[in-house]
């Protein structure tokens, strides 16, 4: 039996609305006008075209192979990580002094490897920001633990927290979700959610944003710090 | 390549927070990356449909600009560079894998504005209005099928035709909605 043009593109539209990778074939005209109006209706549904994390992680696995770096080290302090951060914290992290002083005390991004420093006060306690069902996935919330301003990012279920304020000169970050970012409202610059600097209208670029070490205790975020 | 713009009074907003962020700077490929990926995977997946083809065709898009851009480099200058391959990108896909030259083609000669993804809900308001322009029978077997996701078969009971007269249908609509989208919605 041969198909006909609206067999192959219900084909087609089988495969999209599942889901799946379509099956190729030679189309003509008529048929990948109707394919091309069929993918633009599946985006049209709320949500489709957003890619999930997963997807996120594989590009850049590849760019980050491809382009002969090696992958930018995901700093989020997890339970293990953090664990294993204690150990070697030490040499690697400003003590003891306020938010403001660690942010310009670190090396200009522009220098380094982009690694992001760990605020890790000497006397630091855990202490509750918000439940983690205040902060559903995908979006940033600012919080202030009085002496820390702080921005928890919940990235597809990862919990993770930077510094909320730009290392440039101070101004509190703002969280812009949909761009996954935080923005400086006082000038040009932009950082991931992980505090790596997007980018900037400065005469040097400033320094990526201190880690706060988070958990997830009993149903509420908490953070190490004074 | 980097703007030289330090506020005159350190610590005080300036004058340039209102400009466009564009006029700012990417300092490497990981805060290309970031910024955009996001926008890239959207843009291709419009034209796409489906997630395993958008996330080759952004992987590619951001890869062969990746290569060829020296960095730091002008935010508006990389997202303008992105959106071009993004349009070269998208048109070989649909001519290596379903021979659609004209179709193709077509995209190549879009300007770069009509390509760039839409806020969030946009899209989705662009295909409810889409559907509304249609004639009856196309508009109820395009929602039968696209929002509510029933199968060929079940939207062929439902409008009480035989399912080839749905495929017929469903096909004939497609293009009546390719034609509107062109002529109406762009």
């Amino acid at each position: 039996m041969t198909d006909s043009a609206a067999d192959r593109v219900a084909r087609f539209v089988d495969d999209l609305l599942h889901g799946r990778r379509p099956r190729r074939f030679a189309a003509s005209q008529e048929e990948a006008e109707a394919m091309s109006a069929a993918a633009g209706l599946v985006a049209g549904r709320v949500g489709a075209d957003i890619p999930d994390k997963a997807a996120l992680d594989r590009i850049h696995r590849k760019l980050s192979a491809a382009l002969n770096e090696s992958p930018v080290l995901d700093l989020r302090p997890t339970r293990r990580t953090w664990l294993r951060t204690l150990g070697t914290a030490a040499a690697a992290v400003v003590v003891g002094v306020a938010l403001d002083e660690v942010a310009t005390n670190q090396p200009q991004a522009g220098t380094g490897d982009g690694v992001a420093p760990v605020l890790m006060p000497d006397n630091g306690t855990w202490r509750r920001v918000a439940a983690v069902t205040e902060l559903p996935a995908g979006h940033a919330m600012p919080v202030s633990t009085g002496s820390i301003d702080a921005v928890v990012v919940n990235d597809g279920g990862n919990i993770s927290a930077v510094s909320g304020i730009c290392t440039h000169l101070g101004c509190k970050l703002q969280p812009d979700d949909a761009n996954r970012k935080l923005n400086c409202p006082c000038h040009l610059t932009a950082f991931s959610w992980s505090g790596k600097v997007l980018y900037y209208k400065l005469k040097s670029e400033p320094a990526t944003l201190p880690q706060i070490p988070v958990r997830v205790n009993d149903g509420q975020i908490e953070l190490f710090v004074v | 390549m980097v703007a030289v713009t330090e506020p005159r009074l350190a610590g005080l907003p300036d004058p340039e927070v209102a400009e466009d962020p564009a006029s700012a700077v990417y300092p490497d490929w990981e805060a290309v990356y970031q910024d955009n990926v996001v926008g890239i995977y959207r843009l291709v997946f419009r034209r796409v449909g489906n997630a395993a083809d958008a996330e080759d065709l952004a992987e590619e898009v951001l890869m062969q600009t990746l290569k060829t851009l020296r960095l730091p480099a002008p935010v508006h200058n990389v997202r303008a560079y992105l959106v071009k391959t993004a349009r070269t990108v998208m048109a070989d896909h649909w001519r290596r894998h379903y021979a659609a030259r004209d179709a193709a083609l077509e995209l190549e000669q879009l300007p770069p504005d009509a390509l760039l993804a839409p806020p969030n809900n946009e899209s989705a308001e662009r295909a409810q209005r889409l559907l509304g322009l249609l004639p009856d029978n196309f508009k109820r077997i395009l929602e039968l099928r696209f929002l509510r996701g029933y199968s060929v078969r079940e939207a062929a009971d439902e409008m009480g035709v035989t399912e080839t007269n749905a495929r017929v249908m469903q096909f004939r609509a497609l293009r009546k909605a390719a034609e509107l989208g062109k002529e109406v919605l762009t």
